[in-house]
C-alpha cells in the first residue's frame, strides 16, 4: 500500500466515482424518524439526500435537490413537514417525493407539463437493517443484508440484544478533521495496536492498565466487502466487566435476545470495535473516568470533503430498554471520550492529522526512493493462524494486533477502485 | 448595571480568558464553583426561524467540576497528544452585558466570543465563535463561575476537536 495513495487528488476522485457510488452508505438510524413527515437530511459525499417518513411509515430516500433547477431543497438539519417547497420558483413536493404545486403551472407550462413527471429523485437503493438505514447510489447493487454478509452477526449483539434496540438520543455531532476517510475507517475497523501509545494519558490517569498489550487481547476479525471488527477481551479471554458494565438486570433480556454463543461472546467482551466498508465506523467500549463504568454505543460517518478532510457525524446510541439513570450516565461517558469532545477522540485526531500532512511529498510517491514508498501492514503476517474455535462469523485472528482487517480493506478498496480497469482487461482478451 | 460592577465582572472574563490561553488550566479550574454546571449545546439548522435552532438533548460539552478536573489533570500526563506539541490560543472575549441574578450575589453575564487556535506549524488557523451565557457568583469575596453555556454559531464545527475550554 504505497502511501501516496492516501491523500492523492486523482485516486480521491476515483474513489468518489468508484467506490462511494456504488457502496452502501449510512444515512441514519430509524429512531432519528419516529413519526410520520418526520425528516433528516445527509450526505453521501456531495449528494444531498432527504431521508423522510411517510403518511404510511415508510421510509424513503429523495435526491435533496429541487427538479426544477436543481436547487438544495431542504436545508434544515431534521424537522417534521408534509410539503417540501422551493424557496427558487415555489415548486413543492410532498412526503412521496411527488410535485404536488408548480406556481403558475397552468398558465405557464403547456398541457404536457405532467407533474409526475417531475418528481423528487428517488435514491436507487435504500435498506436497513436492525434499524439501520443505508442507502446506495448504484440500483445494481447487491442487498444490504448481502453486503453486510458476516457483520449481522455481530450487529445483532450490538443492536440486537435488547428488547427495542437501540435508539440515538438527540442529533449525531458534527465537526471537520484534517485526515483522509481510509485512515480513520482504519483507525476504527483495524487499528487497536495504537491504543497502547496514542491513548496513553488514560494509563497515566489510572484509567487504562498497564500492560502494554491490554487492547491486543481479544480477536481481530475479518468479514467480507472490506468490513472487521475487533473484539476485545482480556488476558483471561474474559472481560473483568460482564457485559461491558450494563446493569444486571439487562443479563437476562440479552439472554432472551441473543444466540448463546453471541450471549456468551457478549459477557466475554469489553469492547467491540470495528467498520462497514467504506466509511461508517463503530465503538461500543466500556468507560467512566470517574470510578463509574458505563458502555454505550458510537457510530460514526466519516463523511469526505476531500482527499484530506472528513466532517466527521458521530451518534451516541445506547439500548432502548436501559434505565434511565443509565442511559444518563453513559451519555456522560460518551461525551468524555469519543465524540466532538471527547478525550481519547481528540488525540486520535492529532494522529490522523499527521498521516494526511506527511503524505504529499515526493519521497512518498516516487518509485525510485522506494524503500520509503510504501506504508507497513505486516502486523501479524505469518505468525498467527486464524482461530477455528471463535463462534462468529469472519476470520478471527487470536490477537487484535494484526494487520488483517486493514488488508482486507485495502484489497476490496482496490478491487472497486480497479475494477472497470480489469474489466477492459478481460474484454480485450 | 453600574459601570465599576461591569468593569469588574470584564476584567474576570479577561484574566480567565489569559488563564486559558496560557494553559494555566489548574489556575482556571479555581475560577470555577463547586456546583459547576458547563455545557455547550449543538447548533442546528432549523426549517422553521423562529423556532429553537439548539439542541441540548445531544451536547459536545456537558461538565461539572469534576469532569472539568479530569480533563484539565489529563492535559498535564506527558501523553495527551492534543496539547503536544502545545496549543497556542486566543479566547477572544467582548460584547459582555451584566444582568441581575436570581440569587443576591449572582449575575446573568452575557458574551461573545471568538476563539482562534493554531497547531504546530500549520499555516491554517482553527476557529469558533459564538456566545457564552454564564452566572457569575461572589463567593467569600471572589468571583466564581457557577455556570456556563456555550452556544456555538456552527451547525458542524470546524475545529479537530474541543479539546480547549471555552
Ligand atoms: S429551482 Fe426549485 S422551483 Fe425552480
Ligand atoms: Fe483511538
Amino acid at each position: 500500500m504505497p502511501q501516496w495513495v492516501v491523500t492523492d487528488p486523482d485516486i480521491y476522485q476515483l474513489e468518489v466515482e468508484k467506490v462511494f457510488s456504488c457502496t452502501w452508505q449510512f444515512l441514519a438510524h430509524e429512531s432519528e424518524l419516529k413519526e410520520a413527515g418526520s425528516y433528516v437530511t445527509r450526505w453521501i459525499v456531495n449528494d444531498p439526500v432527504l431521508l423522510v417518513r411517510t403518511n404510511s411509515g415508510e421510509l424513503k430516500a429523495f435526491l435533496n435537490s429541487c427538479t426544477h433547477r436543481g436547487v438544495h431543497l431542504c436545508t434544515a438539519d431534521f424537522g417534521k413537514k408534509k410539503t417540501f417547497t422551493c424557496p427558487y420558483h415555489g415548486w413543492s413536493f410532498n412526503l412521496e417525493g411527488e410535485l404536488i404545486g408548480i406556481v403558475a403551472g397552468d398558465k405557464v407550462y403547456g398541457e404536457e407539463m405532467d407533474k409526475s413527471e417531475w418528481g423528487l429523485r428517488p435514491i436507487p437503493r435504500l435498506e436497513s437493517y436492525r434499524g439501520m438505514i443505508f442507502a446506495n447510489l448504484d440500483r445494481n447493487a447487491m442487498p444490504l443484508e448481502e453486503y453486510l454478509g458476516g457483520m449481522k452477526w455481530y450487529f445483532d449483539i450490538l443492536l440486537g440484544r435488547s428488547d427495542g434496540g437501540m435508539e440515538v438520543r438527540g442529533i449525531p455531532q458534527r465537526w471537520v478533521a484534517t485526515a483522509n476517510w481510509k485512515a480513520v475507517q482504519e483507525n476504527f475497523a483495524a487499528d487497536p495496536y495504537h491504543v497502547q501509545t496514542t491513548h496513553r494519558s488514560t494509563v497515566e490517569m489510572g484509567i487504562s492498565p498497564s500492560d502494554p498489550l491490554y487492547a491486543s487481547y481479544g480477536h481481530a476479525i475479518v468479514l467480507e466487502h472490506g468490513h472487521g471488527i475487533n473484539v476485545a477481551t482480556s488476558k483471561t479471554g474474559r472481560s473483568i466487566y460482564p457485559f461491558q458494565a450494563t446493569p444486571e438486570l439487562m443479563w437476562p433480556m440479552f439472554e432472551r435476545n441473543l444466540s448463546p454463543e453471541q450471549y456468551d461472546l457478549l459477557s466475554r467482551t469489553t469492547v467491540f470495535v470495528g467498520g462497514v466498508f467504506p466509511n461508517l465506523s463503530f465503538v461500543s467500549p466500556v468507560h467512566g473516568t470517574e470510578g463509574h463504568l458505563h458502555n454505550y454505543l458510537n457510530f460514526r460517518v466519516w463523511r469526505p470533503l476531500g482527499p484530506d478532510k472528513v466532517e466527521v457525524w458521530c451518534w451516541f446510541m445506547i439500548d432502548k430498554a436501559a434505565p434511565e439513570d443509565y442511559k444518563e450516565a453513559a451519555y456522560r461517558g460518551y461525551i468524555g471520550s469519543f465524540g466532538s469532545s471527547g478525550t481519547l477522540e481528540m488525540d486520535d485526531t492529532e494522529n490522523w492529522s499527521r498521516i494526511v500532512q506527511a503524505s504529499k511529498g515526493i519521497m512518498s510517491r516516487d518509485k525510485e526512493l522506494n524503500y520509503n514508498n510504501v506504508a507497513n501492514y505486516l502486523m501479524g503476517s505469518g505468525k498467527f493462524e486464524p482461530d477455528e474455535n471463535f463462534p462468529g462469523p469472519g476470520t478471527a485472528y487470536p490477537t487484535t494486533y494484526v494487520d488483517f482487517i486493514s488488508r482486507g480493506l485495502h484489497e476490496y478498496w482496490f478491487e472497486l477502485i480497479s475494477k472497470d480497469l480489469l474489466d477492459a482487461g478481460e474484454e480485450a482478451k | 448595571m453600574n459601570a465599576e460592577l461591569h468593569c469588574e465582572i470584564s476584567n474576570f472574563l479577561y484574566h480567565e480568558a489569559y488563564l486559558l490561553d496560557h494553559r494555566q488550566y489548574k489556575e482556571w479550574l479555581d475560577l470555577l464553583s463547586e456546583d459547576l454546571v458547563y455545557q455547550m449545546p449543538i447548533r442546528v439548522t432549523s426549517d422553521n426561524k423562529d423556532a429553537s435552532n439548539l439542541v441540548y438533548e445531544m451536547k459536545h460539552f456537558e461538565e461539572t467540576k469534576k469532569s472539568l478536573t479530569t480533563r484539565v489533570n489529563r492535559l498535564y500526563t506527558t501523553s495527551a497528544w492534543v496539547d503536544n506539541p502545545a496549543t497556542r490560543q486566543r479566547h477572544f472575549v467582548s460584547n459582555i452585558s451584566v444582568a441581575p441574578g436570581s440569587r443576591p450575589e449572582e449575575y446573568r453575564v452575557r458574551s461573545y466570543f471568538l476563539f482562534k487556535r493554531s497547531r504546530a506549524s500549520d499555516i491554517e488557523t482553527e476557529q469558533l465563535f459564538g456566545e457564552r451565557e454564564d452566572v457569575l457568583r461572589k463567593e467569600n469575596g471572589e468571583w466564581k463561575i457557577a455556570s456556563r453555556t456555550i452556544y456555538p454559531d456552527q451547525a458542524v464545527l470546524s475545529v479537530m476537536n474541543l479539546g480547549m475550554f471555552l
